[in-house]
């Protein structure tokens, strides 16, 4: 029983990621939650990127100018949304205010920070949770429970896919530092949670090659746009993951993500973003792309304040996150290396 | 469709298998005289398609002009090399041999007697490859950046020989080389191989997956998948592929223009999928390896109007990258290629016929 007459307070840490924007619509207006926001990073983003107070403002949402006035005000807990190489940070400082976390993915640029955020975390009592949406999709609820059912048999392994326009909006994405790398970094992690779920272990061989085909003579890209990544798990599962940033830009959506999974049983292949109307429209010279899908990241903060309330693990929660960050650091390793086999957990 | 060939030839089927059965009412759609020799089914389909059969291989090679090699694949060089060695052109269905010393062998026999020799690498000639790489090389999505090709079906499990790895190379020399030699011929040549496989048996029933990842000298990579999965597993190919302008994809799943809804076939599956519509790309294939066998007594040069869109060093080649991919497999490392050094040396003993 915990009875709490109070709103939860929640503080939104950084507007650099454009899930905020999204963040902040679903839980604005909620009686349940008092919302207060800081960005005090806003002045190193480019001009014209909306952020800082200009961003709380358009969204009608209380503004801050700094982290520690934002933690002082006391929250339970906090969102962060800061470019990926600065979550480490924020994650600390937000620990050491003993606010609960749920952080962007991924859950940090180098795996010793997401180590460190990770017992920070523990130290403090507080719960980190990686925000990794399409684990809340009913598609992957679907998918997990034939695994375990049995229904799909031995797990053979499989395919993912995780296409996307190449990030636009906010140009941190594409810079190597801040982002800590191109599509590897970007598209790798939630697969790997999926697959960290589905099969409840974690590869034991690494194996990626990647390209800049795409968008080769754009500046501003400066990290690979294409990339193959093969997981070899614990149990023997093969899969291949497709992370490239090869939706163009003309596409009526921004991508989505796939995952078959063969097993003995049979195949099953998942699409959670499938759902949409389609047709033709502005005089008939665009495709449309109307979604009906579950809003995932509002199935994702429900689970998240719930444990808040509760106290329990959220899930995925920062395990997780370092779990498949070390993933990507291992693909990224091999495509620096020429597409080496890196052998992990040895 | 386009008028057969003249003067019409007669062709020798040898083996009477899952392919010769799609070969078979092609060559007769083209006017083609029929003669099986088989070990197995020899009887039953000549019957089928108003052939005749042979009593054994030294008489199909005396009454026939052109040889169509549909054994299970161990048995391909010793039949293709005898065709040749007898002065007739050779269709051999892939791979061209189950390793590629067997494969250059046939190479070698084809140059020594001078003849034609095509592997039937069938994909080149399914409309939505075909179209897609002619997009490709007309530049329609820029420089091809990320291919995806996967295909897979039940496990072949109507005819033994395909389970046993040392026959069949298993799926990645029968089924995967499909999609190989096609990744090639889309995004260019090849210089690494990296490749996965998982094989099991449930209760009795063999199962694989198999990954290949292709590095090609252009820059592209490349994701190949095969299954031999489980027992009611529809046969189904796609393809996605990106380049800096665009892409192109295909799912024989989605691009069916008949769709039913009829009540469950028996167990057992399909072995092929059906055409997407139109004609079969069996009798398209053929109609192009005929086209050519009627053209010249003698083999062509591989700028000849008349040779057919796949060549026997693709054959070979197509053969030595499955082979890579297996020694990833069995390695567990990437396997370095050079696919443009190895068509430059096997063209130029094409063109010299210095191991003739």
């Amino acid at each position: 029983m915990t009875p709490t007459p109070a709103p939860l307070r929640v503080a939104i840490l950084s507007f650099a990621h454009v899930h905020a924007a999204s963040y902040v619509a679903l839980l604005r207006d909620r009686p349940d939650v008092e919302l207060l926001t800081a960005d005090p990073d806003a002045a190193t983003a480019p001009a014209g990127e909306l952020r800082g107070a200009g961003f709380a403002a358009a969204h009608g949402v209380a503004y801050v100018d700094t982290y520690a006035e934002a933690l002082a005000w006391r929250p339970d807990a906090v969102i962060v949304c800061s470019e990926n190489s600065r979550h480490r940070d924020v994650v600390l400082a937000a620990a050491a205010a003993g606010a609960h976390v749920l952080c962007e993915k991924p859950l940090a640029t180098r795996v010793e920070d997401a180590e460190e955020m990770v017992e920070a975390c523990d130290a403090a009592g507080v719960r980190l949770m990686t925000a990794y949406p399409v684990r809340f999709s009913p598609e992957f609820g679907t998918l997990r429970a034939l695994v375990a059912s049995g229904a799909l048999g031995t797990v053979l392994g499989g395919t993912g896919t995780n296409n996307g326009k190449v990030p636009a909006g906010r140009a941190w994405f594409t810079d190597p530092e801040l982002a800590g790398g191109g599509a590897l970094a970007d598209h790798v992690v939630h697969l790997a949670d999926l697959l960290d779920a589905l099969l409840g272990e974690e590869p034991v061989a690494v194996r990626a090659v990647s390209n800049r085909v795409l968008h080769g003579d754009d500046p501003q890209v400066r990290a690979e746009t294409g990339a193959l990544v093969s997981l070899t798990y614990a149990g023997g599962a093969e899969v291949v993951v497709d992370c490239s940033w090869s939706v163009p830009d003309g596409a009526p959506t921004w991508g989505g993500l796939t995952l078959q999974v063969v097993g003995t049983g049979g195949t099953v292949e998942i699409d959670p973003f499938a759902a949409h109307v389609g047709g033709l429209v502005a005089q008939g010279t665009r495709q449309a792309w109307l979604g009906f899908g579950e809003n995932l990241d509002a199935l994702m903060l429900e689970h998240f304040l719930g444990s808040v309330r509760t106290g329990e693990t959220p899930a995925p929660d920062g395990q997780v996150g370092l779990r498949t960050l070390r993933v990507v650091a291992a693909a990224q390793r091999s495509a620096a290396e020429g597409g080496a086999v890196v052998r992990l957990g040895a | 469709m386009s008028a057969p060939p003249a003067p019409a030839l007669t062709v020798g089927l040898v083996g009477a298998g899952g392919i010769a059965r799609a070969h078979a009412p092609a060559w007769r759609a083209l006017g083609a005289g029929l003669v099986v020799h088989s070990a197995v089914g020899a009887a039953e389909l000549a019957a089928a398609h108003g052939g005749r059969v042979a009593a054994g291989l030294d008489e199909l090679l005396d009454v026939a002009d052109v040889v169509d090699v549909v054994t299970p694949t161990p048995v391909h060089l010793e039949v293709a090399s005898a065709a040749l060695a007898a002065g007739r052109h050779v269709l051999c269905e892939k791979p061209l041999g189950r390793t590629s010393r067997d494969a250059v062998a046939m190479l070698d026999a084809a140059r020594a007697a001078d003849r034609q020799l095509y592997p039937g690498h069938v994909v080149r000639f399914f409309p939505e490859y075909a179209l897609m790489r002619e997009a490709v090389r007309a530049g329609k999505i820029g420089r091809p950046a990320v291919l995806r090709f996967a295909r897979g079906g039940m496990f072949p499990s109507w005819s033994p020989w395909f389970a046993d790895d040392a026959q069949s190379g298993g799926v990645v020399l029968d089924l995967m080389i499909h999609d190989l030699d096609v990744a090639r011929w889309v995004a260019g040549e090849i210089t690494s191989v990296h490749a996965t496989r998982r094989s099991l048996e449930d209760r009795g029933v063999p199962h694989t997956l198999a990954h290949a990842v292709l590095t090609h000298a252009g820059g592209a990579i490349t994701h190949v998948r095969g299954l031999w999965g489980a027992p009611h597993t529809t046969f189904r190919t796609s393809f996605h592929v990106a380049g800096d302008a665009g892409t192109l994809r295909f799912d024989s799943a989605d691009a069916s223009g008949v769709r039913t809804d009829l009540p469950p076939v028996p167990a057992g599956g399909q072995d092929r999928p059906a055409a997407a519509a139109g004609e079969s790309p069996y009798l398209t294939e053929i109609r192009e390896v005929a086209r050519a066998f009627v053209a010249s007594p003698t083999a062509l040069a591989p700028g000849d109007p008349h040779h057919p869109r796949v060549s026997a060093v693709d054959g070979v080649i197509a053969v030595e990258i499955a082979e890579a991919a297996l020694a990833s497999v069995a390695s567990g490392e990437p396997v370095a290629m050079d696919t443009a050094a190895r068509a430059r040396a096997l063209a130029d003993l094409e063109t010299t016929g210095s191991r003739a």
